[in-house]
């Protein structure tokens, strides 16, 4: 959400704004896959797919000089997108999986980092 | 008590040493075929890069990324390496899974051809196939229909008299995708 959050904001969508699959998530989602962006980002799950939502944010940011990360900044983003995604997917909710302690500890820092810093996404 | 104040710090990447070694070498020889190294320059003059190879199987994406990244400012400096926005690694199935390559050079061998089934799966291989569908299999694919075609005229070139046999499809993608467009 905080990545979502981010994207959409950057579009200058306020807060109060509804957000509808056809007019925001699809067109996002259209958007990264295609040039110049090139995203990987799979038909199925493609709403919940935070490692394609977080390289869609630095890809647009990237587009225009005044919005682009810096280079740390922006690998940092990316790489708690892929590390959230090899780890978690919108359908452990149905199942009875427990993750290790190693990955939820993974998963709480990567989260942690991106609230902490979700002024700056 | 302390107070300590920590600023934001690059974390140390994982780079995978001798794939590292590997992309050099692919980065620098410029290879016209083999599996892909895509970039897309922006108008701010960042670059975006997928590099298509099998040799991610089994590499974290995050480890993909900073192994990319070390190889560029290995080939080509860091400052080339600061002008990539994104870094991405990608298999060929991997790639295909998500509608990225929908161009394919098939082979269409019949009785009586010059040239052999095993020779045909040999120079797909070499043209940059990827046996990660199936070692049986290889499956030579590209995301616009100009890479497919020149594909097609190298393995011509590869395997003599092999000209017919080499076929560029496309996958149609479902009505389903087509409607969300």
């Amino acid at each position: 959400m905080t990545l979502k959050a981010a994207y959409f904001a950057l579009l200058g969508l306020a807060e109060e704004d509804e957000i509808t699959w056809p007019r925001h998530i699809q067109p996002a989602i259209n958007r990264g896959r295609s040039v110049p962006l090139s995203i990987e980002w799979r038909k199925q799950g493609a709403g919940h797919n935070v490692r394609a939502w977080a390289e869609l944010l630095v890809g647009v940011r990237a587009l225009a000089a005044a919005t682009t990360f810096g280079t740390a900044f922006a690998a940092q983003v990316q790489g708690c997108g892929q590390r959230l995604g090899q780890l978690w997917r919108e359908t452990l909710r149905y199942h009875k999986n427990r993750a290790y302690l190693y990955e939820v500890r993974q998963v709480r820092e990567v989260a942690g980092w991106l609230l902490v810093n979700a002024d700056d996404l | 008590m302390p107070r300590k104040r920590r600023g934001f710090e690059e974390p140390p990447r994982h780079t995978v040493a001798s794939l590292v070694e590997r992309l050099v070498d692919e980065l620098k020889s410029d290879r016209q075929s083999g599996q892909p190294t895509i970039e897309e320059e922006f108008p701010t003059g960042k670059l975006r890069v997928n590099v298509l190879w099998d040799q991610w199987e089994r590499v974290p994406l995050e480890d993909r990324t900073a192994t990319i990244l070390r190889a560029y400012e290995l080939a080509e400096g860091r400052e080339y390496r600061d002008r990539i926005a994104l870094a991405s690694g990608l298999t060929v199935p991997e790639a295909h899974a998500a509608g990225m390559l929908p161009y394919q050079v098939i082979t269409a061998v019949r009785k009586g051809d010059p040239v052999t089934v095993d020779q045909c799966r040999k120079a797909l291989i070499d043209e940059g196939a990827s046996v990660l569908f199936g070692p049986d299999s290889p499956q030579l694919r590209f995301s616009t229909e100009d890479e497919a075609e020149a594909a097609r005229k190298r393995l011509a070139e590869r395997l003599p008299n092999s000209e017919p046999v080499w076929v560029v499809t496309k996958e149609v993608g479902m009505v389903e995708d087509l409607a969300q467009r």
